[in-house]
Parts: structure tokens; sequence; C-alpha cells
């Protein structure tokens, strides 16, 4: 009945040693991620927000402190068992350069699934579903680098979730798209999320943040919020001139 | 290899789609390494061919393993039926006799033929036209012993049979055999007559023998069937031969070649790993950021390492494959002249899993760093910003152009791309010029026989003159200017279960111009010099005395020098002719003549022929080397191939660097032909700065690398010779001229190329 | 309210329920709907200073309807309105003053100031995320609308997170 959380990190330190100084990046973490949640990690540059994701997905090693995922202790892998586990468990995106330049739209789709052991067919079943979702189908055999930013993170985003992952980690999905492209990111974003799954996401976009059922905030290194965002009960119908006067 | 499956799928993945993004590199790099096995391969078929000439003679002869000398006709059905016997050539009839030539007795063996090519055993008509019935004076001459008598399809051949009758034969062509060894070192010399013609100059059967030859399904079989053939045909078995002695008179004391295919081999097997580690090193480096993605995926630094491996490892395989193949038709076919078989499968096998292994090696270590890259994609890497080295501001103070002080600031930005640059530059140029300094060695050996012991050009024997007659009528000779005495004998040397060479030329006092590098010319009775080879051998050094029995006779000499000895390994002991004891010093076997500057030994030569002289003309080493130059030709091609497929690895790599820089420089208002001056200018100083090291490298290693290889093939350190001044200073010329050259490409085109609005 | 009825009386004469509708039909949803009382009242002040002027056009079977059109005082006022340059939105802001004075009383401490507030405006943006669901995309009025109200709500967070960093 009760289902371990997503995400489970205790006392979560990273130290980087910087000129044979210790640097400390995030000092101290605890959080629980259960399954659905979508969360989001706000927090100015340079407050370890992203190296905390990275530790999430073991792109980076912790200096101490423990991190579960999906009810098993992950810290304590080896930078191999980290990957195994990522191609089953988590799905990755970046603020940019999320796909291999020199393979397909449609290969960097089907790697994941090929690197989880799926046969090609279920590979290119499992693309060709995904990319229509996208409404991508037609660019499948096009190089990356003749896609638009937007394209690029929404085929980043498909293959992230290619393997079903049980986590998506992303990092500044937005971060380097404009408004109209912004949107399209995150209507994938809300439908996923609709769907289940559980995602915990760094952002400095409010309209990212918006869409997330808890924010965290990071400041140096430490969790300084971590609620819900409230649902606003007394405007059932909101303007936009409810926020901005126009001057008369 | 496993099986692929899982995970495996998504490695071949993207293997294949790295490869379609760059198959004009992947191309280069297998034609690369192909180029280089098929240089070794095609180098160590001519060394093979060279050095034993009798496995291809045999080979293309379908020659007899075995001959059986008889007195009458064997039991052919007999000998057929011996185990491991798969054809008989023959029996032939063979009956000796004397060519008379100019006044000397030569003998030699008829051997009986048929008019058409037998299928076993068969000479290899090389000129002239085989024996024809309807031509019955004519015989076919052994090539080897043609070439020491002067003789030629058209020649008369004057035979004399033991019954003192004279026949006129006419020398119709001449062949060669594997069945039987060169002249002189195999007598009596060779000529095969058809039927009738033997009968006509020895009618008497009884004096004449009957030879057999036996072809085998395996050389190894020998032993057992020569024992198995004189069981079977009893008494009558006169005499056996065999192919090892026929092979073993046709080798050539080959250390020294073996020595240098060594060193060429090595200079092939570092250029194919720099050759791959710069093109594996140059892709992966452009791809870490695709790698860390991949890692973000969930791809263990094992998968990636393996992965990266099996790319680049495939396309050096799939060169050394290629390379294998390319060596294979070339000797075949386009070599098809000089070289008779391809090269056995011992060498072909050490040239392809050594190249194999130097692949490998080469490939691993770039897939190792990129396995180990960090699993987040980083943002574009901008090259570290390059201050005005001292260098370029004093370039500015003098008002050189901005265009190379920019190209000079470019060159060295990076340090470790640049070192790697220059290597790929200096490493091949370095190669080159060893193999150039071969090339003077040769020349040198040629133009300065006297350095390498051949001051005498031609060495006579009285044969039936007596010593003195012989020595005045060699005088005789305008061109002859000095005449040695001397002595060639076997020495016992105790503790020693082999002979050893001595040679007594000339008097102690009046001693033959051995080439002394070190130590000084012997003066006294009782001194000697020696080869390298020799004191290798007893384990001796100059100063100490070495005791040995020549003829029984003992003899204590005290060795003061070291001499340049190209012959026998370098195992002789040379010391003057009033050394030995009378028996062995009078009359002297030989006399060396040296001539006069400027003569040509084969007229000088012919002229002492016509006076009934036996002469023999000295072989210069660089003769047998020869086949040498060709492989030297072949490998500074490859070497140079290899440094520009390096040079443009490089330079694609500095221009994915500088792509952003090009913009600023344009931005600032720099001309496109400013800017491509500026691209070549920065590839071009690392070149030069390439080249020189190369060059000076190389010059200073090649005459010890030369010496080295001197000294461990007996010869004695004190050949080589570094190329000369012109020579270095056209090859540095033409590399830098080449890589400018080559580096324009890519400059022209990035020059004319849009400004990049945005970094992506 | 004043300068906008002016501006759509210039282009016609019209009576106050036909400006109603032309303002909604201009901003749509974004924009709070206009009270039709609050329109007469204007439309009164106008004319008492001589900006409109009313005419009184009789209906068959209804009372008679104002029609407003404008006078040439009215086109100068509006003219006068639209050369001159727009004040920029002004920092007059409630919360800085709550950030700033708050924690002197003890009452709360900032970083729950901040915190709260960074959610509200976060459940704000929202709200605003769902109009633009609602929202006719053919309507580019009102769509930008939405997106000027997005971006000073995106200064608004980036400013608390100064806030946050600077003051806590």
């Amino acid at each position: 009945m009760t289902q371990p959380p997503v995400v489970k990190v205790t006392g979560l330190v990273k130290i980087y040693q910087t000129g044979g100084l210790p640097v400390p990046a995030v000092r101290g973490v605890d959080l629980v991620v259960e399954a659905g949640e979508f969360v989001a990690i706000m927090g100015p540059s340079g407050s370890g927000k992203s190296t905390f994701v990275h530790m999430l997905g073991g792109l980076e090693t912790r200096t101490s402190g423990e991190i579960w995922l999906d009810g098993k202790r992950a810290d304590t892998l080896s930078e191999s068992a980290w990957a195994v586990l990522r191609r089953q468990k988590v799905g990755f995106v970046f603020q940019f350069l999320n796909l291999v330049t020199n393979m397909t739209v449609a290969d960097n789709v089907e790697l994941p699934a090929l690197l989880g052991g799926a046969s090609p067919r279920q590979a290119r079943e499992r693309r060709e579903y995904l990319l229509s979702e996208l409404g991508l189908e037609e660019r499948a055999a096009a190089a990356p680098g003749r896609l638009s930013g937007g394209e690029q993170q929404r085929v980043a985003l498909a293959r992230a979730l290619a393997n079903h992952p049980r986590l998506l980690l992303a990092d500044e999905p937005t971060g380097n798209l404009d408004s109209r492209n912004t949107r399209d990111v995150l209507k994938l974003l809300g439908k996923v999320h609709r769907q289940g799954q559980t995602i915990v996401l760094v952002t400095h976009d409010a309209r990212v943040a918006s869409m997330a059922d808890r924010v965290v905030s990071i400041l140096d290194g430490q969790i300084v919020d971590d609620a819900p965002i409230a649902r606003a009960p007394r405007r059932p119908v909101g303007t936009a001139g409810d926020i901005v006067e126009l001057h008369g | 290899m496993r099986v692929i499956g899982g995970s495996g799928r998504a490695e071949v993945r993207w293997i294949r789609a790295d490869l379609r993004a760059r198959r004009g590199q992947a191309l280069l790099t297998i034609v690369a390494v192909a180029g280089i096995v098929t240089a070794l391969i095609t180098a160590a078929t001519l060394l093979e061919d060279g050095t034993n000439p009798w496995r291809g003679l045999f080979e293309r002869g379908r020659g007899a393993h075995v001959w059986i000398h008889t007195k009458g006709v064997p039991d052919v059905a007999a000998l057929r039926g011996l185990g491991g016997v798969t054809d008989i050539a023959g029996p032939y009839r063979s009956a000796p006799a004397t060519l008379a030539e100019r006044g000397r007795k030569v003998p030699i063996a008829l051997q009986e033929s048929t008019a058409e090519l037998p299928p076993v055993a068969r000479p290899l008509l090389r000129e002239g036209r085989w024996l024809d019935a309807g031509n019955p004076e004519g015989v076919v001459v052994e090539q080897s012993f043609a070439r020491a008598l002067g003789l030629r399809p058209g020649s008369p051949f004057p035979v004399t049979g033991l019954n003192g009758a004279t026949h006129t034969l006419v020398v119709a062509g001449l062949a060669e055999s594997g069945d039987q060894g060169f002249y002189p070192e195999w007598t009596p010399g060779l000529a095969w007559t058809l039927a009738p013609t033997l009968t006509m100059v020895e009618p008497a059967p009884g004096r004449t023998e009957t030879v057999t030859g036996l072809r085998l399904a395996d050389a190894a079989y020998t032993d057992i069937v020569v024992q198995q053939a004189v069981i079977t045909l009893r008494n009558q078995v006169q005499r056996v031969s065999t192919w090892r002695e026929v092979r073993a008179s046709m080798e050539l004391d080959n250390r020294l070649l073996g020595l240098l295919l060594a060193l060429f081999g090595l200079a092939g097997l570092v250029a194919a790993a720099l050759a791959l580690a710069n093109a594996a090193g140059g892709r992966i480096l452009t791809q870490l950021r695709d790698i860390a993605t991949l890692k973000s995926l969930g791809f263990t630094r094992g998968q990636v390492i393996r992965m990266l491996v099996a790319e680049h490892g495939t396309l050096g395989l799939a060169g050394i494959a290629l390379g294998l193949v390319a060596g294979r038709l070339i000797t075949t076919y386009a070599l098809s002249g000089t070289v008779v078989v391809p090269l056995s499968p011992g060498p072909t096998l050490a040239i392809a899993a050594g190249t194999a292994l130097v692949v490998l090696v080469a490939v691993w270590l770039p897939a190792w760093r990129g396995g180990v890259t960090p699993p987040i994609p980083a943002a574009p890497a901008s090259p570290p910003g390059g201050r005005l080295s001292r260098l370029a501001r004093l370039a500015l103070l003098v008002r050189l152009p901005p265009a190379l002080v920019l190209g000079a600031r470019d060159a060295f930005t990076r340090p470790a791309t640049a070192a790697l640059t220059v290597a790929g530059v200096a490493v091949p140029m370095m190669m080159i010029t060893i193999g150039l300094g071969c090339w003077a060695t040769l020349d040198d050996f040629i133009r300065h026989p006297e350095q390498v012991g051949q001051a005498a050009a031609l060495s006579v024997r009285p044969g039936d003159l007596t010593a003195q007659e012989a020595l005045g009528r060699a005088m005789a000779d305008p061109d002859v200017v000095t005449a040695y005495p001397g002595v060639e004998l076997d020495a016992l040397v105790p503790w020693q279960t082999r002979t050893v060479r001595t040679r007594a030329l000339g008097l102690s006092g009046d001693p033959y111009p051995f080439p002394v590098v070190e130590g000084r010319m012997f003066r006294d009775r009782g001194e000697a010099v020696a080869g390298q080879g020799l004191l290798d051998l007893l384990g001796v050094r100059i100063g100490d005395r070495v005791r040995m029995t020549i003829g029984g006779t003992p003899l204590i000499v005290k060795i003061v020098g070291r001499v340049i000895e190209p012959e026998q390994d370098g195992e002789v002991l040379s010391f003057g002719i009033d050394s030995l004891a009378a028996k062995d010093a009078t009359p002297p076997q030989f006399y060396s003549l040296v001539l006069r500057p400027g003569a040509d030994p084969g007229e000088v030569r012919r002229r002492l022929e016509s006076r009934s002289l036996e002469v023999d003309q000295a072989v210069n080493p660089a003769d047998r080397l020869a086949v040498i130059r060709l492989i030297i030709v072949a490998l500074v091609a490859v070497l140079a191939l290899i440094g520009l497929a390096n040079l443009l690895t490089a330079s694609a790599l500095g221009l994915r660097d500088h792509l952003l820089d090009l913009a600023v420089l344009k931005a600032m208002g720099l001309t496109p032909r400013q800017v491509m001056a500026t691209l070549v200018t920065g590839t071009g100083l690392l070149v030069t700065a390439g080249a020189v090291l190369g060059g000076a490298a190389g010059a200073s290693l090649s005459k010890g690398v030369i010496d080295l290889e001197g000294r461990s093939s007996g010869v004695g350190a004190g050949i080589g010779r570094a190329p000369t001044p012109g020579m270095l200073a056209a090859a540095v010329l033409v590399a830098i001229g080449a890589s400018l050259l080559v580096a324009l490409i890519p400059a022209r085109r990035a020059a004319r190329a849009q400004v990049p609005v945005t970094a992506r | 309210m004043r300068l906008p009825l002016l501006a759509l009386l210039a282009k016609e004469p019209a009576h106050g329920y036909e400006l109603k509708q032309a303002l909604e039909a201009t901003f749509g949803s974004a924009y709070p709907s206009p009270n039709i009382g609050q329109i007469y009242v204007t439309l009164g002040r106008l004319e008492k200073d001589g900006y409109v002027r009313a005419v009184d056009v009789e209906q068959s079977n209804r009372p008679n309807k104002k029609v407003y059109y404008l006078t040439a005082a009215g086109r100068e006022a509006l003219e006068a309105w639209v050369d001159e340059p727009t004040e920029g939105p002004r920092v007059r802001d409630e919360f800085f003053m709550k950030l700033v004075l708050a924690p002197l009383t003890g009452i709360s401490d900032r970083m729950a100031l901040v915190n709260r507030q960074r959610r509200h405006y976060l459940s704000l943006m929202r709200d605003l995320d769902e109009l633009a669901e609602r929202t006719d995309p053919g309507n580019r009025v009102a769509r930008l609308l939405i997106e000027g109200a997005m971006l000073h709500l995106q200064a608004d967070l980036d400013w608390l997170e100064r806030c946050q960093e600077d003051l806590t």
C-alpha cells in the first residue's frame, strides 16, 4: 500500500575542491518527492540547485548524505551502476545540447530504448509514438542541428521519456527558449505530469515553476522554502487587469 | 566478440551514425593504415625475395626438392610410388664437358631437356629462346653462369667432350633455375641441351649419368624420401642433392637487410600509431559533448570506451585488411617482374598482428580519454583567451602585418593541441630524414667503395698461370695501379665450433688500404685488424691477442684496429700476407687490383679476361641493398601522406576552435584574405616548427641509427652518413610547402564562410 | 477610463452601451469588463468638461437614447494624450513596505515573507496561464496583455529573489 517515495534525500552535501579550497555547493539538503509529484526548484544562480539535480541523477558524486531512488539506496553506487540506474529509471533534460549531434532525431529518441535492451522494433514503435505526440514525425530523419531550439528541447524531452522513467529530471529546460517555444515545452510537461509522471525540475522561469505542485527554494546550498503552490480560492476568474493596472 | 544484444545495439547504432557523419575522414584513416601495411608488405616481400631468391625460383619453376644422380636410368615407377612424392622430373641424362673460353677451360655440366619446357623443375627462361628441335646446336645456359662468363644469346659455346672432340654450339637463351645454386658458389656451370646434342658431345653412354628430380608434397618429407630412395635404388645412387643445399648456396648474408627492414617496420608502425591516435584523438575531442550526453543517458564508462575502441579500431583493422590485400595484389601484379612469390605466411602474420596491436593501443588511449568524460554536457567551451605573447608584441612593434601577428598568437593558444600538431609533423619528418640518411649511406658506398673495404674493384686468380705471370699480365694493364697479393683461409678458433674467415692481403709493410675506423692499421707481422662481427663473436677488443689454427699451423695475432667489413657479417680477420706461414702464403691465391680513379671496372675486367686471367669483380654492398631504395621511396610517400593526414585533422580542429574568433576578426574589419593569412600562419608556424624539429632530429639520429644497424649487423659502426644538407633542406621545404597547401584548403573555406550571427 | 472612451468616440458617435461592447470586443477577457453605470458616470463628466456632447435620438417604441459625439475640445484633449509619452510603471510596492518594516516589529521574519510572496506570485502566474489557455488565440490584443502581465510577474519574482539574497 505505502509506495516508497520516488526520491528521498537526507543530509546531502557537495563540496568542490577549487584550487585546494573547499567550496560548498550543497549544504545539507533533505527532500522527499512522492510518486506523481511535480517539484520545481528555484533559486538564484550559484545557489547549488543544478548541482543538487545532477547529484539526484548520479551525474555528480555527493560528498556526504544519502540518496534513495524508488526505495533503493543510490548514493553508494559506482559510476557504472549509476549509469545503469539512469537508463532504467531516470530521464534527463538539460538546458541545451541535449541531443547527440551526429545522430538523427529518430536515432536520438530510440537510443535510450535500445540502451535499455529493447528490440529495434520496439524502440522504433516507441519513437514513432513519442514523435507523433509531439507533432514531429516528419522531422524524424533530420539532424538535430536543423531543428529549432524548441523542437530540440521537445525531442530531448521525448528521449528522456522514452524508457518510461520513474523520475524525470530537468535542468532549466526552457532556459534557452523564447516564449512561444517555452509554451510548447510547457504543454508537453503538463501533459506528462497529468499522466502521472514524477518530475523534479530546476528553473528560473515563473511560468514553468507555476505548473509544479510544489516549489522548493534553494539559497546558498540550503532549502529555505518547501511548500505547495496554493490555488487562489477567491478569484475563480482572474484577469490580467488584476495584476497590472492599465493607467487611465 | 559478444553477441550484439541489449545495450550493444545502442552502441552499434551510435557507431553507425558517427561513421555516416564523417565518411571522408573515416576513409582517410583506412587509407592511411592500408598504405602503411601495403608498404610494409611490399618492403618485406622485396627483401625476402632479394635475400633469398631460391623460394621464388623454386615455386615458379615447380622445382624438385630432391635430385638423385644415378649411373643408369632408375626405376621411375618405384620412385613415384614413394610416400610424399607428387611429381618426377626427368630422368635426364647429364654429361660433364669443358667449355673452352678465351683460352680457359671451364668445367660444365650438360643436361638433357626437352624442346617443350617440362612441367616440373622447369628452367625459367630469362633471355633469348628455349631449345628448339630445328636448331640442335642451341643450348640454354644457366643465367648466373652465363653472367660470370659474359655469355649472351647468340654467343658461341665451344664444348669439348671427354673424348676431346670440340663442338661449336650456340647460346640460344639464358634461364634461371631453383634446382641448382648460383655460379660460382655452385659448380660446374649448367647448360641445357636437347638429347641428340648431348649424345653428339658425349656418345659413350658409360660416361653420362642420369639425374632424376622428386617434387614432394611437403618439404618436410625430404629426409625420409631421400632415405627411402637410396634404399629403393640400392647401389645405383651416386649422389643426392636437396633443396636445402640449393637454398643455402643462394642465400645472401642478410643481417643488415633484416635489420633495415626491422627499422622501417618500426617506423611504419610508429607512423600508423600516430595517424590513428591523431585521427581518433581529434575526432573524440570534438565529440566530448556528445559523449557527455550519452553518459547522462546511461552509457557506462566501459561502454563508451568499448564503443570508441570498436569504432576506431574497426577503421584500423579495415585498413590492415585492405593493406594486406593491396600488398598482395601489388606484389603479384605490379611487381610481377621482380617478385616471384608472395610473402611467406610468417612475416605476413607478423605484420598483420603487429599493426593490429599498434592500432588497438593507439586507439585505446583517446577512447579512454573519451570514457572518463564527466556526464554533464557543458556549455560550449570557449578557447582560452590568448594574451599576446612577447613575440607577438615584438612583431607588432616592428610593424609586421596583423594577420601574421594574429596567426602567431593563434598557434600557441592551446599548448597541448599545438604540441600534438608539431609532433604529428615532426615524427614523420624525422623518419623521412632517417630514410634519406640510409639513401645517402648507400650513395656513399657506391661513390667511395674504398670506405667499405672495396678499394680493389677486381681480383685476379692465376688459374692455369703461375702467380708471377698473372701479376705481370695484370700490372701490364694501364688502368691497374696496384696489386696486392692475397690469400683467404678459414681459421679454427679455440672454444669455437666454427671457423672464421681470415684474409691475408698485402704486406705488413705495404698493407692493403683497409678502412680502419678504430685503432690503427697493422704495421708489423703478427698484427691484424678485424670486423665488428669477429670482435663480437670472439668477445675480444682492440689490443687483445687471438690465437687460431690455420691448416694446422698455430697463428697468434694482436688485433690493433677495427675495419668496416661488409662481408661474412663482419666475421673476418685481416692481416698482412707475411704474417702467414710460408706454406699458406705462397703462391698467393689472388691479387686484388686497385684501379686508377675513374676507370671502369667492367672494361678492365674484359681486357684482363682477354689475357686469360680469371677475374672477379667485387659486389658493392649497395648493389645488394638496392631494394632498400625502393622501400625508402615507398616509405617516404606513406609517411608524407600520414603527415598530411595529421595536419588535416589538426587544422580542422583548430578551425572549430576559431570559428567564433573568426567572426570577431571579420567584425573587426579583416578582409577574407587576411583571415586566410591568419589561419595559414597559425598552422604554418606549427608545421615549420615540426618540420625543422623533425629534420634536425632525423639528421642527428640517422647517422647514429645506421651505425647502430652497422654495429649489430657485424659490418661495424662508421658507415652511417647523415643526409646531405641540400637533400635535407629540400625535404624540409617540400614538407612545409605541401603542408601550407593542405592548410590553405580549410582556411580558404573558413575565410569565405558567412560570419555566424549567434552562437547556438 | 476617460481617454479610452474619447478614443472610441473619435471613431464614430455612439451611445453608452455600444461603448461598453466595443471595449469588451477589443480587450477580451483579459481586461476587467467595464460596468455600464461607470461608463455613464464618466460620459457625464466628459460632457460637463465640454469634451463630448450628447444628442437625444428618438426611438419608435422605446425611450430616447443619448448618442455622444466628440467636440473640438475633446479632440484636442485626445490628441494631447496620444502625443505625450506615457509614464512607466512605478514601484510603489506594498509588499516591499512589509518586507522592510515588518521585521522591525518582530511580527514576522523576512524569509517567511519572501517565501509566502513567491508562492503567491506563482499561483497568480498559474491563473494567468489558465487565462491564456481560455483566451481566443486569434485575439492578439488580449494575448499581448496577458503576456505583459506575465512578464511583469516574472520581473517581480526576480526582484523577490534579489530581495531574499540581499535582505535575509
